[in-house]
């Protein structure tokens, strides 16, 4: 498992070069940026039960198929395998976002997924619509743009300091696309 | 490799949690730490040339009959290569420096390394004497800020326990 910090010592070593310049830059600002991406990955954790059920609620609704008999989420047995997958696929997420190298979720969660869901009979498609569900909420929830409109009863306002996410927000993209692309 | 950061997620992937408070707790103590190394990092990067011919000066001044007919030191391309260690054992200290802990000098730097030096029958107390000099050369505020130079210091220390 790498983080920002292993990852660029790897790859100096490669070269043979000590690290420096605008390496040691890029670290620096993760360094200074560090309680931004504490707050976001504590963002998406806080709300993390949420977040998948939600999700899993959301990818059975646009597919009604799913929870009929002979469905993939039929009986309650299989949607529970369903929700426990949502779970680890996001924990797995924001593992990466509190390391900032996506090493963690690549060999711990999606090394292998592909085939085992193929095995199994998982529909791929469904479980990459939840893991996008998933994206649009937890990037909500790290920007801060979750409504109490959109939220409804379950709105949980994120207390944290204000402040610009842009950037955690499309990493944070970038790994929930990368579980989308591992699946398809 | 290890760092604060993967010891936390490691911890909280064994117990299947999601990353709570006390993880986040750990990784901020250790990214309020991190400026300091990176600071260590960035001074050495900068220098590494000129500490590295420094220790070696060091080195060959104290032991001169390395450089005599036979020794570790006997030819030039023998000199090129001591200068070559000592500037990968200090360009393993700017990665420890970087990542925090030990890792890259354990994996990279001192295993296997003593292995290494019998069988080419190579005197590692040259190596020391070159470390030691850095140590004792490295001079707050002059070169990096006190706490930087305790980082680079300690890391110094961990490679001469390990030649010695």
């Amino acid at each position: 498992m790498l983080d920002a910090f292993s990852r660029a010592v790897v790859t100096a070593d490669t070269k043979t070069a000590t690290i420096g310049g605008g390496e040691l830059d890029a670290l620096k600002s993760f360094v200074s940026e560090g309680n931004k991406r504490l707050d976001a990955v504590n963002a998406i954790a806080s709300n993390a039960s949420c977040i998948v059920s939600d999700a899993v609620s959301g990818m059975i609704c646009e597919n009604t198929g799913l929870i009929q008999a002979g469905g993939n989420c039929y009986p309650t047995r299989r949607m529970a395998a369903c929700l426990r997958d949502g779970e680890i696929i996001l924990r797995y997420v924001t593992y990466a976002l509190l390391a900032g190298d996506a090493s963690v979720l690549d060999d711990r969660c999606l090394n292998g997924l592909k085939e085992t869901y193929a095995a199994l009979g998982v529909p791929t498609g469904s479980s990459a619509r939840a893991v996008n569900i998933m994206k649009a909420s937890s990037i909500a929830h790290l920007k801060g743009t979750n409504s109490p409109e959109a939220g409804g009863q379950r709105y949980n306002k994120n207390e944290a300091a204000q402040g610009d996410c842009s950037a955690l927000a499309s990493e944070a993209a970038g790994y929930f696309d990368r579980v989308v692309s591992a699946l398809s | 490799m290890k760092s604060v950061v993967t010891s936390a997620i490691a911890s909280a992937d064994a117990a299947g949690r999601f990353p709570g408070a006390a993880d986040l707790q750990a990784v901020q103590g250790g990214l309020q730490r991190a400026a300091a190394r990176l600071e260590a990092a960035e001074k050495l990067n900068a220098g590494i040339d000129q500490v590295a011919q420094e220790a070696y000066d060091a080195a060959f001044k104290k032991y001169p009959y390395l450089t005599n007919e036979g020794e570790a030191g006997g030819n030039q391309g023998k000199k090129d290569k001591c200068l070559r260690d000592i500037k990968h054992y200090l360009r393993l200290i700017n990665y420890c420096l970087v990542v925090g802990g030990t890792g890259p000098l354990d994996e990279w730097g001192i295993a296997g390394a003593r292995e290494v030096y019998r069988s080419l029958n190579l005197p590692t107390a040259p190596y020391v004497t070159a470390m030691q000099f850095t140590r004792d050369r490295a001079c707050a505020p002059r070169d990096m800020s006190p706490q930087a130079l305790t980082e680079f210091r300690s890391l110094l220390d961990y490679v001469i326990n390990s030649l010695s």
